[in-house]
């Protein structure tokens, strides 16, 4: 991400997770494994509020690697990553979708 | 097989306890992430697109069944059942946990492996020719010298921050397999007019973003000069190096700036001012080293095979085996055997634990106990009889792993890419299976002939692309995924880099480009069965251009 540049509204704020390196996603009152339950910053006072959670996390260094990331919202509400590659990064590898939150999702539609 | 005497088992346990430790505070919250980050690329540990990765180091490529049944019970254990076998001849891991990282550096330290220097501007793991060993056309077998080279730049004070990361490669054949002219330092056994062995020494070799081929800055160093000769070539590099600007600190940069003839002048001044006798190693200790790559126990064997003949004659998929994935070996009646890890469709390069543990038998039970892993991505057991072979081929076909496509289309590399990788820009491994699907038939590939297809999903060119016969650049085009193909590299021993074909393309349009380059290559190779690099060499990439064009629609008869 070019530094100084703030990626585009909507956006979500993402990171790793320090013990097992998952994909996380500041979901509110914490961070969530599932882009489907991201909090979404709409307007540039809430990027804002983003902005300054995401230098808190860098400062406590859990999660680790925090960015904002661009996001659109589909027809049925569901929060799409705007690039391919936040696309693969928040479902799994393409080639195996048996890993993955892609498979963390396919599993819990079993079980439901 | 080199065994670690008490001096490496204590470096290695060592840091392994350091390396626990330091997770433990970082998780305790006493590190930052800051302070931490060096310290886990110093154990090969990478944050990732989805996960940690763990990069273990196999040195020039060389394993017994121990350690690969280890690596197997690792993936199971820590990781989701399967590792990816990487160009530089290591294995990774997509899924570690950070916790668990320090109980997998103790797993691997019992079988005498660790992932020290896998990361960060250090001497990395040192390459060798997987058929080390094995080919006729050896001077010497490599692996005692990548061994002690190994030895020396472990932890070594003076270069473990380097401008730049650092990659070596050792061959001791007439024939380069070892890609030595695209590495920092390349090295070539070879005999003077005297007989004597040396070595020959490659400088400034390189891919990534600014490919280079290396420049010899000796033709023939002493056996017994090499420790302070290398000395002298990185002391050069750490000083002069450029530490300003990441992209250009890499030694063929300063071998380009400076031209060959000042780099070489540089380096010979501080070898003159080095202290040799001190440096280099005691012949005692090499004779040690060199000692544990003595050849094996080989049986007295007749040339050729009548037991596997007999069965080639029945079974046609093992008479394509035996011509497409054996490799002559120096002893009567022994092969080396190719084991592709490019089943068509599969990611090239990945082994679940399940077949890791299949050759870990075979090799134990047909190969003398060696593998050899492979910077092709594939896995070579290097001791075979050739009596034995129908067994192997039948133990290889039971375990998924019996392709045989050695160096031929489908023998692709690919780098991770953006399927698993933070730094890549397009995806990887769908183009490498896409590609091997259309050219999954056995009889189209062996037409085809050898023809190495390289893929890489970034500038930084894991995936070899500027030394494939045909080379694949994913880049991003606007947030699209953009394919550039280049013809006519080579990493042998005419080693070229491959020139641009034209714009790039959509990754669908990639796998009818590959296949309209192959028709063209056919319709132009001579009748002798010319290669496809020599073909491409003797016309030019002219011919090759159309084939990016789309295809027109079929004209109305005049």
């Amino acid at each position: 991400m070019a530094a100084g540049k703030r990626a585009a509204l909507p956006l979500v704020l993402t990171a790793s997770d320090l013990l097992d390196g998952d994909v996380v996603f500041y979901a509110g009152a914490g961070w969530a494994r599932g882009l489907d339950e991201a909090a979404v910053a709409a307007d540039e006072a809430q990027a804002a509020q983003f902005e300054a959670i995401l230098a808190e996390t860098e400062a406590k260094g859990d999660p680790v690697a925090p960015y904002l990331m661009t996001v659109r919202i589909d027809a049925d509400g569901a929060l799409v990553p705007g690039h391919v590659r936040e696309r693969i990064r928040s479902r799994g590898p393409t080639i195996r979708t048996d890993l993955g939150p892609q498979a963390r999702q396919e599993r819990q539609h079993v079980s439901v | 097989m080199y065994r670690y005497d008490e001096f490496d088992e204590r470096v290695v346990r060592q840091r392994v306890a350091q390396f626990r430790e330091q997770v433990g505070r970082r998780i305790d919250g006493s590190l930052t992430e800051e302070e931490f980050l060096p310290l886990r690329l110093m154990n090969g540990l990478y944050l990732q697109l989805h996960a940690y990765m763990l990069r273990v180091a196999i040195p020039y490529g060389t394993l017994d069944s121990r350690q690969m049944r280890q690596l197997a019970l690792i993936a199971d254990r820590y990781d989701r059942g399967y590792g990816h076998f990487t160009t530089r001849q290591n294995i990774q891991y997509n899924w570690p946990r950070l916790r668990d990282a320090p109980d997998i550096l103790e797993m691997l330290a019992d079988v005498q492996m660790h992932c020290i220097q896998t990361s960060g501007n250090c001497i990395r793991n040192v390459t060798a020719d997987h058929f080390a060993g094995v080919a006729a056309d050896e001077v010497e077998d490599p692996r005692p010298t990548a061994e002690l080279i190994r030895q020396w730049s472990t932890l070594h004070p003076e270069f473990s921050f380097l401008p730049r990361k650092f990659k070596i490669a050792v061959t001791g054949s007439a024939e380069d397999r070892a890609a030595v002219a695209v590495h920092d330092i390349g090295i070539r056994i070879v005999r003077n007019a005297a007989g004597e062995v040396g070595y020959r020494i490659i400088v400034g070799g390189g891919l990534g973003r600014t490919p280079m081929i290396g420049k010899t800055v000796r033709e023939f160093l002493p056996k017994d000069e090499l420790l302070a000769y290398l000395e002298a070539i990185m002391r050069v590099y750490n000083l002069e190096g450029r530490r300003d600007n990441k992209f250009k600190a890499r030694v063929k940069i300063l071998v380009h700036e400076l031209g060959a003839e000042a780099f070489i002048a540089r380096v010979e001044e501080e070898y003159a001012r080095l202290d040799g006798p001190s440096l280099n190693v005691d012949p005692a200790e090499l004779a040690r080293i060199a000692a544990y790559f003595a050849p094996p126990a080989f049986e007295a064997l007749p040339e050729g095979s009548a037991v596997l003949d007999q069965a080639a004659a029945r079974d046609p998929d093992l008479a394509r085996f035996v011509r497409v994935n054996l490799y002559p070996h120096k002893m009567p009646g022994y092969t080396a055997v190719t084991v592709s890890l490019k089943p068509i469709g599969g990611p090239p390069g990945d082994a679940t634990s399940d077949q890791m543990r299949a050759l870990a038998d075979i090799a134990e039970r047909f190969s003398l106990d060696e593998l050899r892993v492979t910077h092709i991505q594939n896995i070579v057991l290097p001791h075979v009889k050739l009596d034995e072979v129908p067994q192997v081929w039948a133990a290889l076909v039971e375990a998924g792993l019996a392709s045989a496509n050695a160096g031929l289309v489908t023998d692709i590399i690919a780098c991770p890419g953006m399927d698993y990788c933070s730094l890549a820009t397009a995806r990887s491994i769908p183009i490498a299976q896409e590609i091997a699907k259309r050219f999954a038939d056995p009889d189209r590939q062996q037409l085809v002939g050898p023809l190495g297809i390289k893929i890489s999903g970034c500038i930084n060119a894991c995936g070899h692309h500027h030394v494939g016969h045909i080379g694949i650049l994913g880049l991003d085009k606007a947030g699209i995924e953009n394919y550039q193909i280049t013809l006519g590299g080579d990493p042998g021993n005419e080693a070229s880099l491959g020139e641009r074909l034209g714009p790039g393309i959509d990754a669908e349009q990639v796998p009818d480009a590959i296949e309209r380059i192959v028709d063209t290559y056919l319709e132009l190779r001579h009748a002798d069965g010319e290669s496809f690099i020599d073909t491409v060499r003797r016309v030019g990439l002219d011919p090759f251009k159309p084939v990016l064009q789309p295809k027109e629609p079929a004209r109305a008869a005049a």
